[in-house]
């Protein structure tokens, strides 16, 4: 039973393997579309080694909602870089281009997410490291791939850009008003996601062969994939498709209301028998077996499912959010009040199942983020430490990866192909680090 | 970053596109061809869409529906029905064998033990403890078959509090839960009512986001356990609850009230965390503008004439600008400068500043808000191919966004977008099991197929 599969899981996480131990990548990323990716790869147990130029390090360190830092340091930071090592590394100076290499040469993906030919001027692109490293899988990300009118316009792009470019946020808003901006970062934290799915299908064909190859990924062409329906609509009924709200138009009932006590509700019941359960639940159980509304395909058309949603409207004004919750579980349809971050923060169920998961981190003490959200049976992915200030990992992955001297490592500062962190917020320590915290011995 | 410079980039546009071209992808090998996997998703698309990704890499799918079909082929936009499909289904059906099984019977459940035997990967999306029930969940597959990864998508996970909950795994509702929908959307105006303006609500994601990000996950989650597998050969149980995915991209609003107390709220077209980085009115429409870096805002400063009257050379950081009460009266400003344009002259004033700009090549972000027809029909897409029809033997040439990612070995590729319900009964259930025409007939004739 399932039960037995997951008992424990919790407790017994940390004390079982991850699934790619063993894995090595280096990445030189910015901003969220690209360090997301190698996170990920690191709570599945890849060690990931991430350059940044010192001593300012990447933007994303100034990154924060309304001035709030946390301990010093952006929070988005945080949440987009888990268990890597920080280097400190001018890709600018023939040493820090030299350092690369040899790094590249130890590990079995590269990924980067700079516009098309940015690499090739630091002399680090995918050609060079292929010569180095014939097996290696070279991920690049960008706005709009390696080649096409906008990569040879050499347009710059970002999450927002992604958005709005693809028809995302013509479709997410209410009809007549102006498209909407989601808070999530989707064409940055979505795409980085899909990237890695690119990077893992490519490491299995490794396994089997030992080849590697270049993966070309667009965060906007990627972000036109979950638009699903939207494309063959306009084909076959040459008409533009029109955003709807909340009211999702390919199931029925699937919206959100606002209850008796002010509240926002989402409610779903499509299947005969939630549809049933939720006219039961608003005491018309005829409703269910009316002609216009028994069967899911009729009640999508439009006069339908307006007069279906205008019921469940007027159904839910009269009743709390806490009922209709009750109701639904009682009556088997779907029906949940939106949660705010504070509602998230305190769900026990998501506590119960780590993703909620507490950090114990030497630098940054306990605090909860949250989890990779695959549990896997036999080798779970885990949040083991957070992030580190511009270089502070250096010493220990010259020696580490690649045998340096202390000597040879002072050689490389001087040149200033290494560097550490600015006296700066996001880029120092925190407050109060005693000089040892976080330190490593290789 | 926008300013830095790049080497020779039709050199290496030239070579990686002769290599990458998807119009070339059918020349190459595929990634994941020596797998079979089967997908039992039942009404999630969070399952069917994580099955497509291993489709597209060229896994042997086999699409297991009960014998009227799944119930997701009904979830079409008002109800729109293309050659018997609804226009989701048509789009991720993708190269997926369709078989038909009842699940509920125990003769079928026999067939399908057969067929798991065989298989490298299941990915199903029952409500948690149905597969148990009907004596076919992991921990009875393991023991036939050890290797095997077995993948389950919900609405709230395998264990926990919850997980026995009645309620079905939705899109909505899993938006709902994910905290997102919650503070998306416009800002009430001041002084109005919900009823006066019913749109300046909490607002989700037109696209179902929620139920992509649990299929995408689990297809990192089962290709890390494939490659597990190929070091010690062992398979393994996974596990997606649907909000949760959702909302693991959410990057500090949990944070931010546990250490403040402060709920994040809707916020509009400006963003919490970030300056410049907003949609903005225009002549004609709207458009993206990002700045995130300093150099990037003064250069939007700088293009829109406002260089010395707002005085950006005396700026250091963008962090004060990115307050609260600083981004609501800078936001203004912005706008009043970016109504003076159409959104096509703002995108060309930005491309000609990384040219001849004080500040070039660095640039401000500047992107039309494009509707998807208008997406579509843009000629930087079609040129890489992302909207090429795929020529499907049933439905003809159909239009769905391909496979979003090119790559030079193992390309991932559309063979066909859709199947009818048991279309593939006989080629599969003769090649797998060798069950001949009669046998087909009678499991057919007993609703087992």
């Amino acid at each position: 039973m399932a039960e037995s599969t997951w008992k424990e899981y919790r407790k017994n996480k940390k004390s079982k393997p991850a699934p790619l131990e063993g894995i090595r990548v280096l990445e030189v990323c910015t901003m969220l579309l690209g360090p997301i990716g190698p996170a990920l790869l690191a709570q599945l147990g890849a060690e990931v080694i991430r350059c940044e130029f010192p001593p300012m390090g990447d933007v994303t360190r100034s990154l924060n909602p309304f001035g709030w830092f946390y301990r010093d340091q952006s929070p988005l930071l945080l949440h987009i870089n888990q268990n890597k090592y920080w280097v400190g590394l001018d890709l600018h100076t023939p040493g820090g281009q030299k350092t690369f290499c040899e790094l590249a040469a130890q590990c079995d993906i590269v990924e980067n997410n700079f516009r098309p030919g940015v690499l090739e001027h630091w002399n680090i692109g995918y050609l060079k490291i292929r010569e180095i490293n014939p097996g290696v899988i070279f991920l690049s990300k960008n706005g709009y791939g390696q080649w096409g009118q906008y990569a040879r316009e050499n347009r710059p792009s970002n999450d927002g850009a992604s958005q709005a470019l693809s028809g995302y946020s013509y479709m997410s808003r209410f009809p007549g008003q102006t498209p909407l901006k989601m808070r999530a970062y989707i064409g940055d934290n979505y795409g980085g996601m899909c990237a890695e799915v690119a990077v893992l299908a490519a490491l299995h064909y490794r396994d089997r062969t030992g080849k590697g190859q270049f993966i070309e990924f667009s965060q906007t062409e990627n972000i036109m994939r979950p638009m699903s329906w939207i494309w063959p609509y306009q084909q076959i009924t040459g008409e533009t498709p029109e955003p709807s709200g909340n009211r999702d138009v390919s199931i029925c009932p699937a919206d959100t209301f606002r209850s008796r006590d002010g509240v926002f509700v989402a409610l779903a019941a499509s299947t005969p028998e939630e549809f049933l359960g939720l006219c039961t639940a608003m005491g018309q159980p005829e409703l269910a077996e009316d002609p216009r509304f028994r069967d899911h395909l009729a009640r999508l058309k439009e006069e339908n499912a307006v007069e279906i949603l205008r019921v469940i409207s007027e159904w839910i004004r009269t009743r709390s959010a806490d009922e209709i919750e009750a109701l639904a579980e009682r009556h088997g349809f779907c029906a949940t009040h939106l949660y705010t971050a504070k509602d998230l923060v305190e769900d026990a169920h998501l506590e119960a199942r780590d993703f909620r998961t507490e950090i114990d981190d030497p630098m940054y003490g306990r605090y909860r983020n949250y989890e990779f959200p695959v549990k896997m049976s036999e080798t779970p992915p885990k949040t083991e430490w957070s992030v580190r200030p511009v270089g502070f990992d250096n010493e220990y992955v010259m020696k580490r990866f690649l045998g340096k001297s202390d000597v040879q490592i002072r050689e490389l500062y001087d040149a200033g192909a290494l560097g550490k962190w600015k006296d700066a917020q996001g880029r120092r320590p925190p407050p109060g680090w005693d000089g040892k915290a976080g330190l490593r011995q290789a | 970053m926008a300013g830095n410079k790049r080497g020779d980039w039709s050199e290496w546009s030239s070579w990686i596109r002769e290599r990458d071209d998807p119009e070339i992808a059918h020349t190459r090998p595929e990634a994941l061809d020596d797998l079979l996997v089967l997908d039992l998703s039942s009404r999630s698309f969070a399952g069917c869409h994580c099955s497509t990704f291993l489709a597209e890499h060229g896994a042997e799918l086999i699409r297991i529906e009960p014998p009227g079909g799944d119930f997701i082929r009904t979830c079409t936009p008002y109800g729109i029905v293309y050659r018997g499909e609804g226009l989701n289904y048509l789009t991720e059906g993708r190269n997926k064998h369709h078989i038909t099984l009842d699940l509920s019977r125990p003769e079928a459940r026999d067939i399908f033990r057969k067929l798991a035997c065989k298989a490298d990967v299941i990915v199903e999306t029952y409500p948690a403890g149905t597969m148990d029930g009907w004596g076919i969940g992991y921990e009875e597959l393991k023991r036939e078959n050890p290797g095997l990864i077995f993948a389950s998508i919900t609405a709230f996970g395998a264990f926990g509090p919850r997980s026995r909950s009645r309620m079905a795994d939705y899109d909505n509702i899993a938006q709902a839960m994910s905290g997102f929908q919650y503070d998306t959307g416009q800002m009430l105006p001041e002084g109005k009512s919900y009823d006066e303006c019913p749109w300046a609500v909490p607002t989700k994601s037109g696209p179902w986001i929620a139920w992509f990000m649990a299929g995408t996950f689990m297809a990192m989650g089962i290709m890390a356990a494939l490659h597990w597998r190929v070091k010690t050969g062992k398979g393994q149980a996974l596990d997606v609850a649907t909000s949760e995915a959702y909302a693991r991209i959410d990057d500090f609003v949990a944070l931010w009230y546990e250490h403040t107390g402060r709920i994040s709220e809707r916020f509009g077209n400006l963003d919490i965390a970030l300056w410049l980085y907003c949609f903005a009115p225009t002549k004609d429409g709207a458009v993206f503008l990002g700045g995130l870096r300093l150099e990037m805002w003064q250069a939007f400063a700088d293009m829109v004439g406002k260089w010395d009257e707002w005085g950006a050379s005396g700026w250091n950081s963008v962090a004060p600008f990115t307050k609260e009460e600083e981004q609501l009266q800078w936001s203004e400003r912005v706008f009043a400068e970016t109504c003076k344009y159409t959104s096509g002259e703002l995108v060309e004033m930005s491309l000609e500043y990384s040219k001849h700009g004080r500040l070039a090549p660095i640039t401000c972000v500047v992107a039309p808000i494009l509707s998807p027809e208008e997406c579509m029909k843009d000629a930087n897409w079609i040129d890489r191919g992302i909207f090429v029809p795929v020529s499907d033997i049933i439905y003809g040439d159909v239009i769905a966004a391909r496979a979003q990612y090119k790559m030079t070995g193992t390309p991932p590729r559309t063979r066909w977008v859709c199947q009818p319900v048991g279309h593939a009964n006989e080629s599969i259930y003769s090649r797998h099991l060798g069950l001949d025409a009669s046998e087909l007939g009678r499991l057919k004739k007993e609703g087992i197929i």
